[in-house]
């Protein structure tokens, strides 16, 4: 990892956009990552459960409150393992005792149960923390420069984000793939009444992949909450971008999940970095460049300008041209 | 049967109705009620409420004091819009029914314009039940330039004022090389934007602008990190944006992640809930905010002093918004030198009305109604002699002043074309 901070081509060399793309790729795979953690939990919920889980960003909010107030009181380090037990412990409950009887209604009234679920979450944290940000910080022992890249410092707390989410995705991997209790979980999906047959307990194995899913969003929530702010909108503000990463990664896929991450991340941070102007697709439709008239804002775009919707713009093509995202196997 | 249940109810309508009528119109003759449309319910409620303490307490003040026209009482009429545009069309319409004649309201430019166009609508058809529009802090300089009313007034320094503030103060900074301007994507962020090239270029043309982004605003924008390489890369020294809310509390948490070595001038920097939000990451950055108003200036008016030790003595919050202090206060001015509560009269007494403010005369301009007023910039800082307090938590950082920017270097022109009734 190039660690300089002299190193600085001068503008215009094939060095820099090298450089720069470069640069953009990890930035981009760190908030990709983050992205993961989020999504993994829901789509583990979702391919395991069949549940579309529209409360999910909101045991990301559970996890980064919960974490603010462990750390509050004995430190950041307690709260990251015990955060996300108890924001899991919830979520199981909240399987166990509201959506397990909701479920014979079918799946629409699941989805409106976990949408309603997402209002109460964000009703009940504003009584209890309060409707301004709470001061959730990086824990000072990590909050240290861990190298410098062009001019800016990568703390050891994000380095430590990353290898979290990789490693939450390589025990997910062959925790499903490669272990009984894996293959118990995805047969329980396909062939439930043969799994029951079995001797196993189908419900609380549901309840338990909940619980897990949501403990996952909690981890999310501890490790994200004090880089982008926790605060009582968070979850309204992160809930739509983890349904596009599902969609598009596949649902229900993990490995989908992982790249549709990444590929957001990256897509969001060169849409900014490069800033194309827009202009050049207005001019081949015979559009006039103009300073102000009605169509000034949209002739004058810049892909910087527009980075927050690419997302959703992927979404939409994605959902027209191959429904069931990059690694589905069936579709939306 | 049916017939007679029916009309009982109709009666008991009628009576009611009157019954209501006689009730308000006795409350009228004591009290002067003014409404107060904000956001009292969903996300940014906390905002609302902290404006309804405001004026409630300012009210009481002015009450203590013997009220107006010799023994009349202020009461604020809390009115919730939720931050929705039909719910501000709808408490208006509640607002005429119960007949208030003054309106108070600053959150979101985009409520206030549907307040003028209201209020000017309603005051062409209904001469006689004319309502005045008090405006705190929306701050589209249009209000005061070419969407001017008479029944309007603005008690806030505008964008374009406020902008002027931030580059006054920048100019007596001669280490200010290089600019980056961070802007939200919508009306006010675009105003903000072509104020501060106006003024750059006309204040401080040696301050090269080696940035202009405009983004996606209210919190759609979740990594600040390619903003932040951007700024690094142009070599600014200085950030000048008008962010609030996750779009400025993000941009400096990701700075002060990434040890970004510029500083921050911003107008909403200093909200409560940004400064809750930045946490232990303020401390390594430098962030300024222009404002009119922070307990730790020297030479305050005693009277914004006493109203702030009031203020935290009650509700444990830290002194904010002088202006809406200041409001309610010339209203008040304004009904005793009217002789009335009429909002003509009213509206004429407030044309060139001034007032003490805590650093000096501020003066209601007659030609559009907006308040000319002196501005503050300050940095927040972890030196301190009373720190910021919200609800009791001390967030052990307070603003400390940098510089006063006079009346002379914060009023600007008008376009306005006043047509009085």
């Amino acid at each position: 990892m190039p660690s300089c901070t002299t190193c600085m081509a001068p503008l215009g060399a094939p060095g820099i956009i090298l450089e720069v793309f470069v640069f953009s790729l990890f930035n981009g795979a760190l908030y990709g990552m983050l992205l993961f953690l989020l999504a993994s939990g829901l789509t583990l919920i979702f391919s395991m459960m069949g549940v579309l889980n529209f409360a999910h960003a909101s045991f990301f909010m559970l996890g980064a409150y919960f974490a603010y107030q462990i750390a509050d009181h004995v430190g950041f380090w307690p709260g990251l393992i015990v955060a996300p037990i108890l924001v899991g412990v919830f979520g199981a409950a909240v399987e166990r005792y509201a959506l397990r009887p909701v479920h014979r209604f079918g799946h629409v009234a699941e989805l409106l149960f976990t949408f309603g679920l997402a209002f109460v979450i964000e009703e009940v944290v504003q009584m209890i923390w309060g409707k301004v940000p709470v001061p959730y910080d990086v824990p000072a022992s990590l909050n240290v420069a861990a190298f410098v890249w062009q001019g800016l410092d990568y703390s050891a707390y994000r380095l430590f984000m990353l290898l979290i989410s990789i490693g939450i995705f390589v025990a997910l991997f062959f925790g499903l793939t490669r272990t009984r209790i894996g293959l118990i979980i995805r047969a329980a999906l396909t062939h439930p009444h043969m799994v029951a047959s079995l001797g196993h307990d189908v419900p609380k194995v549901f309840m338990w992949t909940f619980g897990v899913g949501c403990a996952l969003a909690g981890v999310a929530g501890v490790l994200g909450g004090n880089v982008l702010g926790t605060e009582p909108g968070m979850a309204i503000q992160l809930g739509p971008i983890v349904f596009v990463v599902i969609v598009v990664g596949g649902l229900g896929s993990l490995g989908g999940a992982l790249i549709a991450s990444l590929l957001i991340g990256i897509l969001n941070n060169m849409a900014i970095s490069y800033d194309f102007s827009l202009y050049p697709i207005f001019a081949v439709l015979g559009v006039e460049r103009e300073a102000d008239g009605v169509l000034a804002d949209l002739v004058n775009l810049t892909t910087g300008g527009i980075a927050p919707l690419v997302p959703y713009l992927l979404l939409v093509l994605m959902l027209i041209f191959r429904p069931r995202g990059l690694f589905g196997t069936r579709d939306v | 049967m049916r017939i007679l249940g029916i009309l009982a109810c109709l009666t008991g309508l009628v009576v009611g109705g009157f019954f209501a009528v006689v009730n308000s119109s006795a409350n009228a003759a004591d009290t002067i009620k003014i409404g107060l449309i904000e956001p009292l319910s969903g996300p940014i409620a906390a905002v609302g409420i902290d404006a309804q303490q405001a004026f409630e307490t300012a009210a009481e003040q002015i009450n203590a004091r013997g009220g107006v026209l010799g023994g009349r009482m202020l009461e604020i009429v809390p009115l919730d819009n939720a931050m929705s545009a039909e719910k501000t069309t709808q408490q208006l319409k509640n607002a005429v029914d119960i007949g208030l004649k003054y309106i108070i309201q600053g959150i979101g430019s985009n409520h206030a314009l549907n307040i003028i166009e209201f209020i000017n609508k309603n005051n062409k058809r209904n001469p006689d039940k004319a309502m005045m529009f008090l405006n705190h802090s929306a701050v589209t300089t249009a209000f005061t330039n070419e969407l001017c009313s008479f029944w309007h007034f603005r008690f806030d320094a505008n964008v374009d004022q406020k902008v002027a503030g931030l580059v006054t103060q920048m100019s007596r900074d001669s280490s200010i090389k290089k600019v980056y301007m961070i802007n939200q994507n919508y009306g006010y962020g675009k105003s903000f934007q072509a104020a501060a090239h106006a003024i750059i270029g006309e204040r401080t043309p040696n301050i090269e602008i080696v940035g202009d982004e405009l983004i996606v605003p209210f919190g759609k924008v979740q990594d600040f990190t390619p903003f932040i390489a951007k700024i690094k890369a142009s070599g600014a020294d200085t950030v000048l944006t008008g962010n609030w809310g996750p779009d400025l509390v993000r941009l400096v948490k990701f700075a002060a992640g990434a040890n970004l070595p510029v500083q921050f001038y911003t107008i909403y920097g200093g909200l409560t809930s940004s400064v809750a939000g930045y946490g232990a990451d303020a401390a390594k950055i430098s962030l300024k905010q222009v404002n009119e108003f922070h307990e730790n200036h020297a030479d305050l008016s005693a009277d914004s002093v006493a109203f702030a030790d009031a203020y935290l003595a009650k509700y444990k919050d830290t002194w904010y918004s002088d202006r809406q202090r200041w409001l309610i206060e010339m209203l008040a001015m304004a009904i005793d030198k009217a002789g009335s509560d009429d909002p003509i009269a009213v509206g004429k007494a407030l044309e060139g009305m001034t007032f003490q403010g805590p650093l000096g005369e501020v003066e209601m301009r007659a030609s559009d109604h907006q308040i000319q007023m002196q501005l503050m910039v300050s940095t927040l800082s972890g030196k301190y002699a009373r720190p910021i307090m919200y609800k009791g938590n001390d967030f052990h950082m307070a603003f400390a002043s940098d510089g006063v920017i006079s009346r002379e270097d914060t009023t600007l022109p008008t376009t306005c074309d006043m047509q009085r009734p």
